[in-house]
């Protein structure tokens, strides 16, 4: 079965948008065909990470309206041949376009494809709806925060109610500084909640920020960054292979919070 | 948390429940009667604001049948107790789908409207047809209606979820902070309790709350609430909730009696 997999986390600005254009070209690197497909209508900006923005003529409403052919609206990369966009329409709203037209859509997609790559948009109102529809598969994406992870919890309980079952967990901007520091939540602390399997840890990043600026997704960058091995390794493993969790805390291991951690341990025994 | 140890400070009263708990909120049901199951769904309720939508229902349909997986007898008919719902042929279809796919088999619908008779005729059911007076005579009103059968869930109860129960809940597994448990007899999590639960909601304070992890949100046990101490214990035990007339207390299980020596 082709992959249709719907990247979502409930709540909004956690990195939903940065891992599908990252996932995407990472998977297509991998020699795979890819296909990425803007799902959040009237905010679309999948385009513009990709750097894509300016080719864009057909969106996802011209589609399903019949205004075009589906090939004519795929947007190949420059870069990376692999990998096409499907965008979201700018100026119309969610609900140009139903759960049945968009499962429609993504299906057909998929036919041509290893992988198709759903962007969702945030909440879990009628854009969720139709994201997830054709989707097998998701991706709930999570910053180590309360919120967060509270939204990404009942995300993952509609995912199951709506049969989409093979879940996995990306927490992405992970500060490891913060953490042992006991400043912010832990993989663990977030695993324990969610209860689904942990696909990949990203770490907090600023590449991140000027790649976006850029339209150039970081996995295609000469310069290594932790996050952009990170989105690799995400990739690997949604191809099966087996590759260890980086150690995101040795930068920050200096002696001092080697100390700290050991007395810690020591005092708090609960966890 | 240590010993008893609710912070007795948080405890306060809910007002009572309204009209001895109305209809709207009951959830979907399964009732084991000699070798069938019921398959009994809530009234409609006529327009009430509150009423489940048929998404709703076909939502926590899913889920009693996804918690229940293990204990499932394959082939075992199913009656439909539909009420005074309305049901399309395609709503009915589904429900067949649903059952089928845990190998349960729907036979027989039984319903007050004649809508939903013709549809389940249609699709080729065994209907009867009762007149819409006796449901409405089976109403919740009746306060001293004996507690259903326990309803046993394996789920993680996830933010956004409710159960909802007139009987005591089991649930295997943890219940996440955002999740509810609502049950009119006593609340058992075989797992971490992060969110809400509430026992004896219809008014019984004998009720109990117990968790092999409590670190609820709050729990409520008939007309009182209490929340969480700030403060997280150092270590968690097995620990059983239980109302006294100053307020919700909170006991190691290895500890727990049964405070009123009534009923055992
Ligand atoms: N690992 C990271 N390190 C640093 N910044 C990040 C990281 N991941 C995402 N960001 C930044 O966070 C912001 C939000 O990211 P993104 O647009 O991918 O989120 P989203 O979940 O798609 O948001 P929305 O809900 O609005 O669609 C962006 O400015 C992005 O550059
Ligand atoms: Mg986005």
């Amino acid at each position: 079965m082709k992959r249709v997999i719907v990247i979502t986390s409930g709540k909004g600005g956690v990195g939903k948008t940065t891992c599908t254009a990252n996932l995407g070209m990472a998977l297509a690197q991998l020699g795979k065909s890819v296909a990425v497909v803007d799902a959040d209508f009237g905010l679309r900006n999948l385009d513009l990470l990709l750097g894509l923005e300016n080719r864009i003529v057909y969106t996802v409403v011209d589609v399903v309206a019949g205004d075009c052919r589906l090939d004519q609206a795929l947007v190949k990369d420059k870069r990376q041949p692999q990998l096409v966009l499907l965008a979201a329409a700018q100026n119309r709203t969610k609900d140009a376009v139903n759960p049945e037209q968009m499962g429609n859509l993504v299906r057909e997609v998929a036919e041509s494809y290893d992988y198709v790559l759903v962007d969702c948009p945030a909440g879990i109102e009628m854009g969720f709806q139709n994201a997830i529809a054709g989707a097998n598969e998701a991706i709930v994406v999570t910053t180590p925060e309360i919120a967060a992870v509270r939204d990404a919890d009942r995300v993952i309980g509609l995912l199951e109610a709506n049969d989409v079952r093979s879940l996995r967990l990306v927490v992405n901007r992970l500060r490891a500084g913060m953490v042992q520091e006991d400043q912010m939540m832990s993989v663990e602390d977030v695993k324990e909640i969610l209860a689904i399997p942990l696909v990949g840890v990203v770490p907090d990043d600023e590449k991140v920020i000027v790649s976006t600026n850029r339209g150039e997704p970081l996995v295609l960058s000469t310069d290594v960054s932790l996050a952009g091995i990170a989105f690799q390794n995400i990739a690997q493993r949604l191809e099966g292979e087996d590759i260890p969790f980086l150690d995101l805390s040795a930068a920050h291991d200096d002696i001092f919070s080697r100390i700290r951690r050991m007395f810690r341990n020591k005092n708090d025994q609960r966890r | 948390m240590t010993s008893d140890s609710f912070v007795s400070a948080s405890v306060s009263h809910l007002s009572p429940p309204e009209d001895g708990g109305s209809h709207s909120d009951l959830q979907i049901r399964f009732k084991s009667e000699a070798n069938r199951l019921l398959l009994l769904m809530p009234p409609d309720g006529d327009g009430d604001a509150n009423v489940n939508t048929w998404d709703e229902l076909w939502s926590q349909l899913k889920q009693r049948l996804a918690g229940g997986e293990r204990f499932w007898q394959p082939e075992t008919s199913v009656h439909l107790i539909a009420r005074d719902r309305l049901l399309d042929a395609r709503q009915l279809q589904s429900i067949a789908d649903i059952l089928g796919s845990v190998q349960l088999r729907l036979k027989r619908v039984y319903t007050s409207r004649r809508q939903t008779a013709i549809a389940a005729v249609t699709q080729g059911y065994s209907v009867e047809q009762d007149p819409p007076v006796a449901h409405l005579n089976q109403s919740a009103n009746d306060v001293n209606q004996p507690l259903a059968d326990p309803l046993y869930i394996q789920t993680t109860v996830r933010s956004g979820m409710e159960i909802r129960h007139p009987g005591t809940i089991v649930v295997l597994g943890d219940v996440n902070p955002g999740g509810t448990i609502v049950a009119d007899g006593d609340v058992i999590i075989w797992g971490r309790l992060k969110g809400i639960a509430q026992a004896g909601a219809s008014g019984n304070q004998r009720c109990l709350i117990m968790a092999l992890r409590m670190e609820p949100t709050q729990i409520r046990i008939a007309n009182l609430v209490a929340r969480a101490p700030e403060n997280p214990p150092s270590e968690y035990y097995p620990e059983v909730a239980y109302a006294m007339a100053e307020g919700i207390r909170i006991t190691k299980a290895s500890a727990f009696k049964i405070p009123y020596g009534t009923g055992a």
